[in-house]
């Protein structure tokens, strides 16, 4: 058998009580979904605090968990810069309406259905191709990541285990894929059948269970590690630039102006987010969702960060940055408390999961699968086409991100597919709702140029005869930043050399 | 940024954190439910 670690009967309990009543819950509410509206944006009766634990617990999922940890691990407290960049940008998005009150006013269901009242069919079908493209090649990394946390920090140890023979000796060896495998079979079931609403009620459950897990560990590490020994840990190993970004020598101004645009993009146009707003009661809602959610985004880094910061002082630099968080986890936290610790991560993982399955399934059937659709069809065979893309998608995570792990380095691999479709998508927004000479040659010139130059830093990174010359002088903060800059241009140049097209705001145009 | 800064942070977090939890798990429990009975009544019609 492989070895339970540190798991106790209690923290088993713990963990399958959540799990039943986030099946419970998920399920139950499957008997109000009627019509697709309901299925995609749970009719739009989202009220404002259901929509608070919602997107909170959409975006934070283990792989966030992670990757915030080994910023705290890397980098210090200066590593919470993305979250506070983040929490601005969201604020400032909320109190303003920018982009999001237009975009909830025009009643569509997705991104590229406002795209199309603007710059025309093909601009959509494009639009959904590059948001569907980076959003799954995003998530494909999901799953394998959840199953490494989950490995490290119970203790389930598939060296230790016996010889055995036949399917036995085949599932000790796949411990981890198993487990993810039934994980993301729960979450499919619930989310095939209730869509939206399910994630709804589920989210909200999971918001509270993430929630209680994040603030136990953070108080735990505070009163036995302390606050003393954090920074001094901090200050040992990155002086001054542990605390401040601008002097930090890996971050430095372009890190910050990078992660400031990425930020921005992903609060106008990351379709998980956004689904939030659409699926609000009105652009006024979505707008409080975001102004209160928006401090969420720096304890969304800045808590994980200081669990990473604490593995850093108890386990040293040598560690793995990466596995450094959960390994510290595994021996920090008590018996007892690890039920709860897991069912958190776990509940962070569900709501991440069910969300983008939705999500980037409502893309596929809306927008990339419209024009295949010449008569108008009946709701139940609508919700049909919807929950067979969730299911196809559920089956394509687990090809792709789980039992064929992708080689080499995940974090440039999230980062182009990230800037691939944040970069165009969220020019593309800005130019479809404040700027009336806009046109589909520009959104066209915007979407190609948004996505040539990160493949193209790419690409030239991996070339070992240009690899040096384009680490050394340009890295990954400058391309990103130039791409934003270029698919602007994009649009202004492609939009004012080639004039016409649909003309106005995007409330007006689909009416 | 001191020391201090990410100390008022980090105390800002886990009360804002602890807060938004409690306060969020009761109306948010009233939104589910206000959201159930409009759905219910919608199909109805």
């Amino acid at each position: 058998m492989a070895a339970m670690g540190h798991l106790s009967a209690l923290d088993g309990s713990i963990i399958g009580l959540y799990l039943l009543g986030t099946m419970a819950a998920g399920l139950m509410v499957r008997k109000y979904v009627g019509r697709v509206e309901d299925f995609l944006v749970a009719g739009r009766e989202m009220n404002v605090y259901l929509g608070i634990a919602s997107l909170a617990a959409t975006e934070f999922g283990i792989v966030t968990c992670m990757y915030t940890a080994e910023n705290g691990f890397k980098y210090g407290f200066a590593g919470a810069t993305p979250g506070i960049l983040n929490a601005l940008a969201m604020f400032f998005v909320g109190l303003t309406g920018f982009c999001i009150k237009p975009l909830r006013q025009s009643g569509v269901v997705t991104l590229p259905e406002l795209f199309e009242r603007r710059f025309g069919a093909g601009v959509r079908r494009a639009a959904g191709v590059v948001i569907v493209l980076g959003g799954l090649l995003n998530m494909g990394m999901f799953l394998r990541t959840g199953g490494e946390f989950l490995v490290q920090v119970t203790g389930f140890s598939q060296a230790a285990a016996p010889a055995a023979s036949g399917l036995l000796a085949w599932a000790q060896g796949h411990t981890m894929e198993l487990t993810m495998t039934a994980l993301l079979l729960m979450v499919a079931v619930y989310t095939i059948l209730g869509g939206m609403l399910s994630v709804l009620v589920t989210d909200f459950l999971q918001f509270i269970v993430m929630g209680a897990g994040l603030l136990a560990v953070t108080v735990l590490i505070l009163a036995k590690i302390g606050w003393g020994r954090l920074v001094a840990t901090v200050e040992t190993h990155y002086g001054a630039g542990g605390f401040n970004p601008f002097v930090h020598p890996q971050m430095g101004w372009p890190y910050v102006l990078f992660n400031a645009l990425l930020n921005l993009a992903a609060v106008l146009t990351w379709m998980a987010v956004i689904q939030r707003v659409l699926a609000a009661k009105t652009a006024r809602t979505g707008q409080k969702i975001y102004t209160r959610t928006s401090f969420f985004f720096v304890a969304r880094f800045l808590i994980p960060g200081i669990w990473g910061i604490a593995a850093l002082s108890v386990l040293g630099s040598g560690a793995n940055s990466l596995q450094a968080m959960p390994r510290f986890l595994s021996t920090f936290v008590p018996a007892g408390m690890m039920g709860l610790v897991i069912a958190a991560m776990l509940a962070a993982d569900m709501s991440t999961d069910s969300s983008y399955m939705l999500t980037w399934g409502s893309v596929i059937y809306n927008d990339i699968l419209a024009p295949f659709r010449r008569k108008k069809i009946s709701e139940k065979r609508g919700l049909l086409w919807n929950r067979s893309i969730i299911a196809a998608i559920g089956i394509f995570l687990l090809a792709y991100g789980l039992w064929y792990p992708l080689k080499g380095d995940l974090w440039t691999y999230l980062g182009v597919t990230g800037t691939i479709y944040l970069s165009s998508m969220s020019v593309l927004l800005v130019a479809c709702c404040y700027w009336k000479r806009a046109n589909g040659w520009g959104a066209a010139a915007a979407i190609a140029c948004g996505a040539t130059l990160p493949v193209l830093y790419l690409i030239l990174e991996q070339v070992p005869a240009t690899s040096l010359w384009i680490r050394a002088h340009i890295g990954p903060y400058y391309s990103g930043i130039a791409t934003y800059l270029l698919a602007a241009l994009a649009m202004i140049a492609g939009s004012l050399l080639k004039p016409g097209g649909r003309q106005g705001c995007p409330q007006e145009a689909g009416k | 940024m001191s020391v201090i800064f990410w100390k008022i942070l980090t105390a800002a977090c886990l009360v804002w954190y602890a807060a938004v939890t409690v306060y969020v798990a009761g109306r948010g429990f009233g939104d589910i439910r206000r959201m159930l009975r409009n759905l219910a009544a919608k199909r109805k019609e």
